[in-house]
């Protein structure tokens, strides 16, 4: 599961984008929740709330595209860092 | 010894594209182009004017500004990603279309949106090694010859305007001083990560791509036209740009918000303005000119600079941080006093 704050933030994107959250495997660009410039905000909630730093390789959107790569790249970053 | 900028310049086609314009050709919205870019309109060079031609206007000007004349000029630095021909660079033109210039070294630099950030830097060490005592910079582009304006490109083509910049960098703070523009430039920091190459790229002509570098199925396939994955464009962009800004000011004991001015790239305004909100930067202390000009990449910063010269925005005792990041991917920061 993902964090409470990081799930807020999905939630509210897509409140905001008059959408609703995909699937834990449908794409969060696809579905109107996520675009270039809030990806930019979510990276630095993940970031934040989670205690970890993406690095500059894994930043790339595919990594943050559903919200199961999303909570995969978090365990995996976890474990490394 | 320190470096100053000492003079800007600028030329603009006078064709001006508005959104209304460019967006019935690309089949979308100007609402839209506007918010997703912050561009209301930008300028098109006509078909007989080359980037060279706007060049050579650019640097005049500068020249003009100083009170300085072309023969004067010990070095020329050019930057461009849309270069009259592919073979000699924008640069030996310009020299030779620049009545009064001597024979003096002209060099290309294509870094794209950063070629700013790289001529501070080598004719920094130009003048503070005595290897010259003026040195010509310019970025320069006429990209609109080279857009895709199908419906399929239009997040891209949407973005692009022509122009040039143009700044003249001594070591002479006399000179400086008489000019009205004197930004003492105090550090540089570029960096580069070529691992995201073809992240922002135009693949052909280039010699990666088989047996000739243009060909048929390369025109087919569109590769003579720029691609961008802009969502990692973006990711990249204000990561980049913003630990720069802070690496910069960390370096030199100035706290970012000393930083009176940010002079950008000036790629898009919601790009700037998600920076702004990672550095808890006021807006307002960002010169932007994109909404009239557009995405004119290596021209972008230079004519930024030129923007806060003429509105007026440089002051004495400003600390003011220039900034960009591009194709490469390559980006940096500039930290100069306004004297």
């Amino acid at each position: 599961m993902l964090p409470e704050s990081v799930m807020s933030f999905l939630s509210k994107a897509a409140k905001d984008n008059r959408t609703s959250l995909p699937d834990a495997n449908s794409s969060l660009f696809l579905a109107g929740v996520l675009d270039s410039f809030s990806l930019v905000d979510f990276v630095s909630v993940i970031e934040n709330e989670c205690g970890i730093k993406v690095s500059d390789s894994d930043l790339r959107p595919e990594n943050f595209d559903t919200i199961n790569k999303v909570e995969t790249y978090i365990q995996r970053s976890a474990v490394h860092q | 010894m320190s470096c100053y900028i000492t003079s800007v310049g600028a030329a603009l086609p006078e064709r001006i594209v508005t959104n209304a314009e460019i967006a019935r050709i690309l089949e979308v919205t100007p609402g839209w182009i506007e918010a997703n870019s912050g561009i209301k309109e930008r300028r098109w060079v006509s078909p007989d004017q080359a980037a060279s031609n706007l060049a050579v206007k650019a640097m005049q000007d500068s020249l003009s500004s100083a009170g300085l004349s072309s023969d004067q000029i010990d070095y020329l630095i050019g930057c461009t990603l849309s270069p009259d021909y592919q073979m000699p660079g924008v640069a030996p033109i310009v020299q030779h279309k620049l009545a009064g210039c001597r024979s003096i070294p002209a060099v290309d630099i294509r870094s794209g949106c950063v070629g700013i950030l790289y001529s501070f830097q080598l004719a920094r060490s130009l003048v503070e090694s005595g290897a010259a005592k003026l040195v010509g910079c310019f970025g320069t582009e006429a990209q609109s010859k080279g857009l895709n304006l199908s419906h399929n490109s239009a997040e891209l083509s949407m973005l692009f305007g022509d122009g040039a910049g143009a700044m003249l960098v001594t070591n002479d703070i006399e000179l400086s001083r008489k000019s009205g523009c004197c930004l003492r430039v105090d550090d540089i920091l570029i960096g580069t990560d070529g691992s995201f190459a073809e992240d922002l790229a135009i693949k052909s002509p280039g010699t990666a791509n088989g047996a000739n570098w243009l060909d048929t199925e390369a025109i087919a396939a569109g590769k003579h036209f720029g691609s961008m994955n802009g969502r990692n464009v973006i990711l990249q962009a204000v990561r980049k740009m913003s630990e720069a800004a802070i690496e910069i000011a960390e370096r030199n004991n100035v706290a970012l918000e000393r930083i009176d001015l940010v002079i950008p790239h000036q790629a898009n305004a919601n790009l700037l303005k998600a920076l702004c909100k990672k550095l808890s930067l006021p807006e307002d202390r960002v010169v932007i000119n994109l909404d009239l000009f557009g995405n004119t990449s290596s021209a972008a910063a230079f004519l930024a600079l030129w923007q806060a010269v003429r509105d007026e925005r440089l002051k004495s005792g400003m600390t003011v941080m220039i900034l960009a990041f591009g194709s490469g991917f390559t980006w940096g920061a500039a930290l100069c006093k306004c004297i």
